[in-house]
């Protein structure tokens, strides 16, 4: 690596601060999983890493009045054990578990996966399928917006020069929503999915149809993407298998996914009809879980 | 350059390096401890294990600031003068290694399992074996250590809290 200058954050306003004085070309440092595999490679270094590492603010996992706050800076290994996710979410806590090995899992954030933003990024699906909004800060102030919309483009999101990733928030309204997550890679342990989806919906417990369906689906456009169709056709339906392998088929048709070395975009779009209907699958498994418990 | 102050194996170490010095180059060209290895560089192999404040990570992908304050437990902070680690052992006994390069990745790893988890199962073991490579083994005698590990470590855990 190319010499540059290291300094720490004590938190995120600290954080903001140091970006204002380095300037633009300053790096954040969270776990370093995506950014130090960069800077070995790159041929300019930045003028300054700013770690943040210590910003224990930015770590946090609790349920506010705002929904359930993640923390930029909560590794996927700290997602897995926290008992806020664990008993809500095991879709969250399967993203996690999917992400590389144990090694990079107690170093890589959510916050720098959101941030890299790749097509295949394993966080995405399950957050996105649960309408996250994420909240930025900048020296001006912050602000907050739809995740979904926070991704841009292939490595590239909504943040500005000079801002910071703080958390990510799923609403009070999705608060205990079953959902589902499924990731297709070559092997199970440090691969990138071929194709990665989530599925969220509640189950109306006298009438047993899809209420809210969300589908999203990571690695077969250049963003995230919701699956509006096959929610549609999902809304309002009969929870039956065969109306899961539909909701699957539509999804498939909506994705634009495109072939290279590690698969061709017919492989992956059936990838994503049987991977939408195991998320479905797995959403109806905590739904079926969650109405258990509330009669015991 | 970037001052640290951190423990190393139980031992108060203190440097003063470049910034851009990764944790695996402190450990290797800076204290001398040469056990964890670097192998790709880049996160895929995990010859560089260590665990760092009980967590397994990959040393080549942490900057040696970032370690300021922190515990470093690497493969030389296993054995005594007299005795090597159960995990070790085992790794000896079952013949688990061949070349033995990614050895000092391997068993860090298992190490960081055993301490959260004496009782893991097979699943659970290879689970955090997943970000180790070994191009000359095939894993199964490294699981059958663990295996063989843990059970020696359950039982000096009984034989310690027993009446
Ligand atoms: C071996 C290996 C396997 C991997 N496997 C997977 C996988 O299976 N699935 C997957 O999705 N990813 C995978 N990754 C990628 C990576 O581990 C994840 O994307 C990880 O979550 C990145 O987080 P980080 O904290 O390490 O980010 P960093 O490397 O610290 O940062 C990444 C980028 O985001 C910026 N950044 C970080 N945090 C913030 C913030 N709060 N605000 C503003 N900017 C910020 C940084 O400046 C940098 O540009 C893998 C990486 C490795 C090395
Ligand atoms: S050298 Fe660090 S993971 Fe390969
Ligand atoms: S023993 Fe040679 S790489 Fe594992």
């Amino acid at each position: 690596m190319k010499g540059f200058e290291f300094v720490s954050a004590k938190d995120a306003r600290h954080a903001v601060a140091l970006m204002a004085e380095y300037g633009p070309k300053a790096k954040i440092l969270a776990g370093g999983t995506d950014l130090l595999v960069d800077l070995k490679s790159v041929p300019e270094a930045p003028p300054a890493v700013i770690d943040i590492t210590r910003a224990a603010d930015m770590k946090e996992i609790k349920v506010t009045d705002r929904g359930l706050v993640i923390g930029a800076l909560a590794t996927h290994g700290e997602i897995m054990s926290s008992p806020e996710i664990r008993d809500r979410y095991p879709a969250l806590v399967d993203a996690a578990h999917s992400i590389g090995a144990i090694q990079t899992r107690s170093l890589g954030t959510l916050g720098g996966n959101l941030v890299t933003a790749v097509p295949s990024l394993d966080s995405g699906p399950a957050l996105v399928a649960l309408e996250a909004r994420v909240t930025i800060a900048g020296a001006g102030g912050s602000r907050e917006m739809p995740l979904i919309e926070f991704f841009v483009g292939p490595r590239r999101t909504a943040l500005k020069a000079g801002e910071l990733l703080v958390d990510v928030v799923i609403p009070k309204k999705n608060l205990g929503k079953p959902a589902g997550f499924q990731k297709f890679g070559l092997r199970k342990g440090q691969a990138l999915a071929l194709v990665n989806s989530a599925a969220s919906f509640w189950l109306d417990p006298a009438k047993k149809v899809f209420v809210d369906p969300c589908i999203a689906l990571g690695a077969v456009a250049p963003t995230v993407i919701r699956a509006p169709k096959a929610e549609a056709y999902l809304a309002g339906k009969k929870v039956t298998p065969e109306a899961m392998a539909e909701a699957g088929r539509i999804a498939a048709g909506e994705a634009k996914p495109i072939s290279d070395f590690r698969a061709s975009a017919d492989y992956r779009r059936d990838l994503i009809a049987v991977l939408t209907k195991r998320s479905l699958e797995g959403a109806l498994a905590v739904a079926e879980r969650n109405q258990k418990e509330s009669r015991k | 350059m970037t001052d640290v102050v951190l423990r190393v194996n139980g031992r108060e170490r203190k440097a003063s390096v470049p910034p851009e010095t990764t944790l695996l180059q402190l450990l290797r060209e800076h204290l001398g401890l040469t056990g964890s290895k670097l192998g790709c560089d880049v996160g895929d192999c995990g010859a560089c294990t260590v665990i760092v404040d009980g967590k397994a990570v990959n040393s080549c992908l942490m900057l040696a600031g970032q370690v300021d304050g922190r515990e470093v437990l690497t493969i030389e902070g296993l054995a005594t003068r007299d005795r090597l680690h159960p995990i070790q052992r085992a790794f000896e006994e079952r013949a688990s290694l061949q070349c033995g390069f990614c050895g000092p990745g391997s068993i860090m790893s298992a190490k960081a399992l055993l301490d959260e988890n004496l009782d893991p199962t097979p699943q659970e073991i290879r689970d955090a074996l997943a970000g180790n490579l070994c191009r000359c083994t095939g894993y199964t005698k490294m699981i059958e250590a663990i295996q063989d590990a843990a059970r020696e470590l359950r039982t000096e855990k009984s034989a310690r809290t027993a009446p």
